[in-house]
Formats: C-alpha cells, sequence, structure tokens
C-alpha cells in the first residue's frame, strides 16, 4: 500500500479582496499549504511610513531613512522604488494630540500627496488616539475621496464614524482590535451591521512580537484563520494584516548595542532578524500582509515566500 | 377560576383572546405583544394610554388625564381600565406605537415567560403528600383519678401513643418543666409540636389548649443578592405571604468570593452572619404583619442557599471553600434551633431551621432545592435547569442523572450594580417595548405603580428592545446620533431614559446606561457559557434538551423570547421553556411540606456530579464569545440575526 498523504479539506476560504487594484488574500487552505488548498495571491509586503520624522526608532532605521525623514513623499518612493514595496502603510502619527498634533487637513494633504507620488495602493492610518483618529480619518476619506484606499485603524471606539467615513468615499478600512478571536469577529460583525461590505475589510488582530508575545499572536491568527476555513464563518473571512515593524523596533532587542547586551551580536542584524523572524512566523499562521521597516528584512521575507512556494 | 374575555383592537381588528378578568386593558395588550403607548409604567400618570370603549363593560377610575367630553364619548385610561367583559376597544393614532395607521401584532404571542400558578407549581412534582416534618397534635387526655394516677408525662406520652401511634417521644425538658400547669390550664386539652428525627419523634413545643391547624413555617431562599421569604401553612398546603430584601451582606461584598474573603477578617464571620440574621428577621416581620398570623404560629423555617450563603448563616467557616481542591464544611447539616443564629432569628426557640444538602463548594443547597421543586430529579426528560442570580447555577440531566456548575454571573439579574436597578417589588419596570421608530418607551411596572427602578425582567426586556430598536449595537453601545432625547450623555456617560422624572416615583430620570448595558452583558455571557461548557461535558448540544427550566426572582414574566434575544439562551423553541420563579423556594415549600421530600432532597444530592468552571479552560473562550449581543456566533440567533440585518438593511 502507498502512503498517502491526508489533505484538510475546509468549508471556507478568505475573500479575495481589492486593496486599491492590489488583490489580497483569496486562499483556502491556510499559507503555503499547497497539498491542502489554493493560495491564489502571496503575502504582500507593505512598507512603513510616516507623516512626521519618528523620533524613537532604531538608529539601525535612521541609517536607512535618515535623509527621508520629515519629507513623507519621498520616504514613500524611496520604499516603492529601492526597496519594492507592494504597498505603503501610511501612519499620520503627527495628529496625535498628545504628539506634534498636526490638523487632519494637514495630514490629508501629506496622505494625498503620498497617493500621488506613487504607484503601489496606500493605507492610511490615524495616529491611535480614539479621539483624534475618527476627526482625521474623516477629512483623509474625503480628500482622498475618488482614490481607493484603505482607511484606519476602526476599533470598537472609533468604527462607526471611520465605517462611515470609508463607506461615504468607497474607501475599505482596516479593523483592528485587541488579541482576541471573539474581539475580531465583533468589529467585523459591528463594521458589516454599519453597512460596510465585508469585501472591504482588513482586520488587524494585534501583533506581538518576537520574545513579545509572538506565541499567542500565532495562536490568534492560527485560530482566526480556522474559524474562516473550518467554520465558513464569514465574518471572519477577511484578509488580515500585522504590524510586523512597529513591533519588531519597539523590542528592546532592536534598539540596545552589543555594548549593553553582550553576547547577543552585531545590533542591525539582531534587528533585521528580530523583524524577520516575527513576519516570517505569522504569515505562516494567516497574515495576508506584512507591514515591516527594514528593506533587508523584506529582502529575506520575499525569498521565505518563495521557497515556501516551492520556488526556486 | 378567574373568567376570561377576548379583547378586539381597532383598527385592524387585533383579537387578544384570554385575558383574565380585572386585568388592564393596557397590561392585556402589552402582554400579547400588541403596543399601546405609555411612559409611566400603568400608573395612570402620563395619559398617553387613552383608548375607546367601543362595546363591553370596564371598571375604570376617573382621570383628570381626561376631559369630560371624552369621558362621555368612552375614552378611558388602558392602564386604569380593567377588564370586565368580552371588549372592542379602539386605539386612537395618539396612543399607537409610530402613530402607525393600524394596530399590528409585534411578533407573536409568547406566553412561555409567564410564572406558573401556585397549583401548577405545585404539580411540577407529583407523589408527595402533605406531611410536614413538624406537626401539631391536639392531644386530649383523660384527667387523672384515683383509679388512673398515672404521672403527667406518662399521660401525655400515652395519650400520644394512643391517639397518634407515637411511641419513643423524646420532650425537651423545658417543657417537662411547666408540664404540669400546661396540661391542667385547659382542661388535659394541649397542642404538641412534633418534630420527625432521625431518632424518633420528638416534642418540641407544649402549649395549652387547642391551636391545630395553626401550624405556620417560614421558607427562604438565601441568595447572595437578594433574599426571599414566605409564610406557609402547613395545614392547607398554601402560602400565606411573601416578602424579599436585599441581603444585609451585600455591604461587605457583591459576590461569594468577597464575602468569604470578609468573613476571614477579625469578626468577619459573626459580622456577616449577623447580616443574614437581620436580614431574616426583617422578612419574617414583614410576613407576620402582612399576614396577620402570630409569630408564636411558626413552627419550622427551611432555608435553601449556595454553600457560601449556607455556611455564612450557620456561623461555619467558610475559609476553604475558595481553595483548591475546593472541599466544602459538609454536605448534610443537621436542623439548628433558629433562635440559636446571630442574636437569634426571631421565632419560637423550639424552632429549628432546616438547610438543603450542599454538593460542592459552588453548587449549593440552593440549586438542590431547585432541582427538587421542578421535579427534574424525578423526570424521564432531559431537561436543563438554570438558576438566573448572581451565581448562575445550571444543571442538566433527568432521574438517572444531574450534573451542575455554577458560573459566577454577578447581581444585574437582581437589578444590582445597575443604575436604577431594583428588586422584583412594587414599582419596578417589569415590561417594556420600544417604539422602533420614534424610539418611545412604553413600560408595565409591578403592581402599575409608579415606575421607581427597573427589575431584572424589565432590564432584560429594555436592553432586547434597545438592540431591536438600534438604540444599543451588538456590542452594547449607544447609538448618540439617534434623533432622540432619550439618547443622551450624561456625566461623561451615554444612557437612555427609560422613565422621564415626571412620570417617576423618585422624582428622577430612571435611566439605563452603557455601564448598566455591560454589566448585563457579562451576566448573560456566564450563564450562556457556563450552560453550553457544561452540555459539552456531556456530549449533547440544545436540540438534545427536551425541556428547559429557568428560575430567577424576576417577578411575574420573564419574556423568554427577549431572554433570547439578549443571548441568555439560543433561540431553541419556547415551547420546551418553563419559568418557574424562584426555584430555590419551590423546593423549600416542598420540603417544608412532606418530610418525604426531605429524603429526595438528600436523594438529589448525591445523584449531582459537580463540574468547576474555574479550571476549565473552555468556559472563559465561550465567556468572551458570549460577550457580545446577542452573541458573536449568530448561528444560535437566527432571528436576531434577521432582526438586525433588516435594520442594517433600513438604511442606517
Amino acid at each position: 500500500m502507498t502512503f498517502q498523504a491526508p489533505v484538510e479539506t475546509y468549508k471556507g476560504a478568505i475573500r479575495q479582496i481589492d486593496v486599491g487594484g492590489v488583490a489580497v488574500g483569496g486562499e483556502s487552505a491556510f499559507p503555503f499549504h499547497s497539498f491542502d488548498g489554493e493560495m491564489p495571491n502571496d503575502p504582500k509586503i507593505a512598507f512603513e511610513v510616516w507623516d512626521i520624522a519618528p523620533d524613537d526608532w532604531s538608529v539601525t532605521l535612521n541609517g536607512v531613512y535618515g535623509d527621508t525623514f520629515g519629507d513623507s513623499v519621498a520616504w514613500a518612493k524611496k520604499v516603492v522604488d529601492e526597496f519594492g514595496a507592494d504597498m505603503i502603510y501610511l501612519r499620520l502619527r503627527g495628529t496625535d494630540p498628545n504628539g506634534a498634533a498636526r490638523s487632519a487637513a494637514d495630514a490629508a494633504a501629506t496622505a494625498k500627496a503620498v497617493v500621488a507620488a506613487v504607484d503601489v495602493p496606500v493605507i492610511v492610518i490615524g495616529s491611535g488616539d480614539v479621539e483624534r483618529d475618527p476627526e482625521v480619518l474623516k477629512v483623509v476619506a474625503e480628500t482622498l475621496g475618488g482614490t481607493k484606499v484603505v482607511i484606519g485603524n476602526a476599533e470598537e471606539d472609533t468604527y462607526r464614524s471611520v465605517g462611515a467615513a470609508a463607506m461615504g468615499y468607497q474607501h475599505s478600512v482596516v479593523a483592528f482590535s485587541p488579541m482576541d478571536v471573539n474581539l475580531a469577529k465583533q468589529l467585523n460583525v459591528l463594521l458589516s451591521q454599519l453597512g460596510l461590505d465585508e469585501g472591504s475589510i482588513l482586520m488587524d488582530p494585534t501583533t506581538g512580537a518576537l520574545g513579545y508575545g509572538l506565541e499567542y499572536a500565532y495562536t490568534v491568527f492560527e485560530r482566526d484563520r480556522l474559524a474562516a476555513f473550518s467554520q465558513n464563518d464569514a465574518k471572519m473571512q477577511m484578509p488580515i494584516i500585522a504590524t510586523v515593524g512597529q513591533e519588531a523596533w519597539k523590542a528592546k532587542e532592536t534598539k540596545v548595542s552589543e555594548d549593553e547586551l553582550p553576547g547577543t551580536g552585531d545590533l542591525v542584524t539582531r534587528g533585521l532578524m528580530w523583524e524577520s523572524l516575527t513576519a516570517i512566523a505569522l504569515l505562516v499562521a494567516g497574515a495576508n500582509i506584512v507591514v515591516l521597516r527594514h528593506p533587508e528584512s523584506a529582502a529575506l521575507i520575499r525569498k521565505a515566500i518563495s521557497s515556501l512556494k516551492g520556488e526556486a | 377560576m378567574t373568567e376570561r374575555y377576548t379583547l378586539t383592537f381597532q383598527p385592524g381588528g387585533v383579537v387578544v383572546a384570554d385575558a383574565p378578568r380585572g386585568e388592564t386593558i393596557l397590561r392585556a395588550a402589552m402582554l400579547a405583544d400588541l403596543h399601546i403607548n405609555a411612559s409611566c409604567g400603568g400608573s395612570g400618570s402620563c395619559g398617553k394610554c387613552r383608548v375607546k370603549i367601543v362595546s363591553g363593560e370596564v371598571e375604570s377610575e376617573r382621570s383628570a388625564k381626561l376631559s369630560d367630553d371624552e369621558w362621555s364619548e368612552g375614552y378611558r385610561l388602558a392602564c386604569r381600565s380593567h377588564i370586565m367583559s368580552d371588549l372592542e376597544v379602539f386605539v386612537p393614532e395618539t396612543s399607537r406605537m409610530g402613530n402607525a395607521a393600524v394596530l399590528e401584532r409585534e411578533s407573536r404571542g409568547d406566553r412561555k415567560g409567564r410564572l406558573l400558578t401556585p397549583a401548577e407549581l405545585q404539580s411540577l412534582v407529583t407523589g408527595w403528600s402533605l406531611d410536614p416534618v413538624v406537626k401539631k397534635l391536639c392531644v386530649q387526655m383523660i384527667p387523672p383519678s384515683e383509679n388512673d394516677n398515672l404521672n403527667d408525662l406518662a399521660r401525655f406520652k400515652k395519650a400520644l401513643k394512643d391517639e397518634f401511634g407515637l411511641s419513643n417521644v423524646s420532650i425537651d425538658s423545658i417543657w417537662i418543666r411547666n408540664m404540669p400547669h400546661v396540661l391542667r390550664e385547659q382542661d388535659w386539652l394541649v397542642t404538641a409540636t412534633v418534630v420527625d428525627t432521625t431518632y424518633g419523634s420528638k416534642v418540641i413545643e407544649l402549649e395549652s389548649g387547642s391551636h391545630c391547624g395553626e401550624d405556620y413555617s417560614v421558607v427562604m431562599d438565601i441568595g447572595t443578592t437578594t433574599v426571599w421569604g414566605q409564610l406557609l401553612d402547613l395545614g392547607e398546603g398554601v402560602t400565606v405571604a411573601q416578602a424579599s430584601r436585599y441581603n444585609k451582606q451585600i455591604s461587605y461584598g457583591d459576590d461569594v468570593i468577597s464575602r468569604i474573603v470578609f468573613s476571614q477578617k477579625p469578626n468577619g464571620r459573626e459580622t456577616l452572619q449577623q447580616a443574614i440574621v437581620d436580614t431574616i428577621n426583617e422578612i419574617v416581620d414583614e410576613l407576620v404583619t402582612e399576614s396577620g398570623i402570630e409569630r408564636e404560629r411558626i413552627s419550622h423555617m427551611v432555608a435553601a442557599g449556595n454553600t457560601t450563603m449556607t455556611c455564612l448563616m450557620l456561623g461555619i467557616d467558610p475559609k476553604y471553600l475558595r481553595m483548591a481542591p475546593y472541599v466544602p464544611p459538609a454536605d448534610f447539616i443537621p436542623p439548628v434551633r433558629a433562635v440559636n443564629l446571630g442574636d437569634g432569628i426571631k421565632v419560637g426557640r423550639h424552632v429549628h431551621l432546616h438547610t438543603f444538602p450542599s454538593v460542592a463548594s459552588y453548587v449549593g443547597g440552593d440549586i438542590v432545592s431547585g432541582i427538587l421543586g421542578s421535579g427534574i430529579f424525578d423526570t424521564e426528560q432531559i431537561t436543563l435547569y438554570i438558576d438566573i442570580g448572581t451565581n448562575g447555577e445550571v444543571v442538566i440531566g433527568n432521574k438517572e442523572w444531574l450534573i451542575a456548575t455554577s458560573c459566577s454571573a454577578g447581581p444585574a439579574f437582581e437589578g444590582g450594580g445597575i443604575k436604577h436597578g431594583m428588586r422584583a417589588t412594587d414599582g419596578a419596570v417589569e415590561t417594556v417595548r420600544i417604539d422602533p421608530v420614534t424610539y418611545e418607551p412604553t413600560l408595565l411596572t409591578i403592581s402599575d405603580a409608579k415606575p421607581i427602578g427597573i427589575c431584572g425582567s424589565g432590564i432584560i426586556d429594555a436592553v432586547a428592545e434597545l438592540l431591536k430598536a438600534g438604540v444599543v449595537s451588538q456590542n452594547g453601545k449607544f447609538d448618540v446620533g439617534l434623533p432622540s432625547d432619550r439618547v443622551r450623555t450624561a456625566d461623561g456617560s451615554n444612557e437612555y431614559v427609560l422613565v422621564e422624572a415626571r412620570y417617576s416615583g423618585t422624582g428622577e430620570d430612571i435611566v439605563i446606561t452603557e455601564t448598566d448595558i455591560d454589566n448585563l452583558v457579562r451576566a448573560k455571557a456566564a450563564i450562556f457559557a457556563g450552560i453550553m461548557t457544561l452540555l459539552e461535558s456531556v456530549a449533547l448540544d440544545w436540540t438534545d434538551l427536551e425541556q428547559i427550566y429557568v428560575a430567577g426572582g424576576f417577578g411575574k414574566y420573564l419574556r423568554i423570547d427577549q431572554a433570547q434575544a439578549i443571548g441568555v439562551f439560543p433561540e431553541v423553541d419556547l415551547d420546551i421553556f418553563t419559568f418557574v420563579g424562584n426555584g430555590s423556594l419551590l423546593g423549600a415549600r416542598l420540603v417544608s411540606f412532606s418530610k418525604d421530600m426531605l429524603k429526595a432532597a438528600e436523594q438529589v444530592a448525591r445523584t449531582m456530579t459537580n463540574i468547576d468552571m474555574s479550571d476549565n479552560p473552555m468556559f472563559m473562550d465561550r465567556y468572551v464569545a458570549a460577550m457580545f449581543l446577542p452573541h458573536t456566533d449568530m448561528k444560535y440567533f437566527p432571528r436576531m440575526e434577521a432582526t438586525l440585518a433588516e435594520r442594517a438593511a433600513g438604511g442606517r
């Protein structure tokens, strides 16, 4: 008798959604499990770009971007032209009321300039301040009306206004929830109750970096996907976006030199490995988009995707 | 039997059959899902429920809300008009929901949430006879003479044996002390109060004269949040009076865990025991006052409570209840004298208090009592029993097997932790309808009094209606953008005004806040998760259940479909539900009425297996999944899913 490898057949699949002209998701089994199902679209690599110069990024990244910090358009062009970004994840950190407190109009102008400057899809994310985000994202949605972008984050406290802004101007949204399967689903339910098409939602189930909750994030991603595949739960079949870069480069290990952490190796290598390992783990767990910061991690991830697909 | 009448409402010709004589038109209409505007809970103060009596007879009081002309044209307030015959009633546009052109019945008449009548409740358990463990016996002795010089005690015992077949009777020494006088005071006629014990009969009280047929007991449900008591006539087998109070221990903690923690402080145990004794005394006072029955006529007490409540009442240290491996101090605790608890329960010193056996640290005598009282221990059918209280208990099984758990729900269902929450007593809003167009509420209160707060069933009703009307979303948050003054932000938190100050009995607005809804959601999630986990532990699904008994201190009505709408239960067939009201009291009554039932209670406790949720990892997961209205997994809620989808499609 010859050995027959068991095949998992699932009832459901991930929705394929259109993110500014790029198809995302659509797989009918866990990523790279080509023996179980189809993965019509490769996972995508987005690069993080800010509307202001970050003051808390690792020196490693300052080395890469230093000259473009503060010029979002130049920064965006760099990640697309030089690093081959599939998408831009534009973080409007400058609108944080406790920081630069930029006006919504200024932030929207930045977003508009970035969208005009690159030919890849743009995901525009607020500062994360739940008081401020609705106001900023409404203006962004309006300013970018006519160009399809993704706006976010829609959270439990902001989903009504962010969802309404997205619907009003035919944008998609990122639904951002705490690291819990049920809370992720609840937000998707609330957004669709609002009338938002399920095909215009990306879910960000919260990312934990290596050493800072990666195992938990992995498990939650995997359970999110199992709900989509095994239970054919329509409210869980949205593609997942994972903010790997912002989490990985927050870790002490990506910021502190070898002098302070003896025996841990070169800071630059350590940082991009930290980002790459987090990214690859979450890609295997089901992420459709990973948001990265370092071009070398992106290159590594691209190679890993290709190897996992069985390409040379 | 109360006579029942048929009401026809115009325009639309909606027929409400089976309305009992004397019920108000408003109540009959609302319970049949027919909407008539009313903002004041049926207390006659808002005047919004005016209807015109086209034909038939009502008893109605004159209201300042109606002009002389209106009165003579036949206009009456529906809440103040009692049905005395078949009626045809015209509901003017101003009294209709959303000023609709015709009256419409909202969904379907669901009467399953009606509390069973006393007779129906009694019939849940068959095969028992009225034979109380404590009885009063009238003993007539032949006076001593020269030929018959038997001593007093022997004479009394002989009479007991000759007349009642009681041999081997023991007597409290205190009664022997007074016996010479008591026997002679009324010509050798005495009343002996006799209790059956494991060791035979014991005379616990001796009075001169005949007091037979004056034999009462007090049964209590010692809840973590609410304590209910009933005064029973042991001769007739009926309830004479009922009273309730919040448990005074609440000042020392909301749930059993915090009470146990408090009990470990210096004098903590004594303080908590005194608090419950004080609570019981207030209830006994009210029972005695309400019924007009003398306190001395109470000869027996039965109390059902969870394990912690039982321990604290009896003064037993509950410390180890909350420590692994969660072993309770005792399962079967012998009866104690009521006067010996704390400063003493104010009844005769002969009165013994029986408690129900516990199964485990978190499955107590209250649930044993509920299983006994609802007759599950004696049925073939696979039954789910849920006691919706602070310590939500869930039991699945039948006469062959019983499996139980408890899931800490918090006090929300009893009005605790709810801004304007209250017990299910007079003036509590118990039924709520909310117009999905105008967002205006219609309410009924217990006893049609001016609303002073909201009880558990009112909160369930209100939140279900708010959800269906789109005033709150599935995560329990208000949509503050609605065009209604009733949804507002006060002190930084959102709320819905259920009763405006001018119609309330407190002179203040009665509101439901987002925090109230959060507390309710947590409570119902715990119950739902507990049921799911328990079902799975015996490899059953909802569809395997043949009957569902729901217990809880909800007043007369608990709308099962509304409880389903918020996700306390899934949308299984309403016909399998029975609402039994206070389950613990049911069993306590039986035990007081029949000594056979005391034995049955012990049998129930022995049959029941406990599953502990605290070390069950799936429970927490299911709990979080249920923290949504009605649930994250809508497959159990097809009706609500359709309702919500319809509303979403409705353009908002």
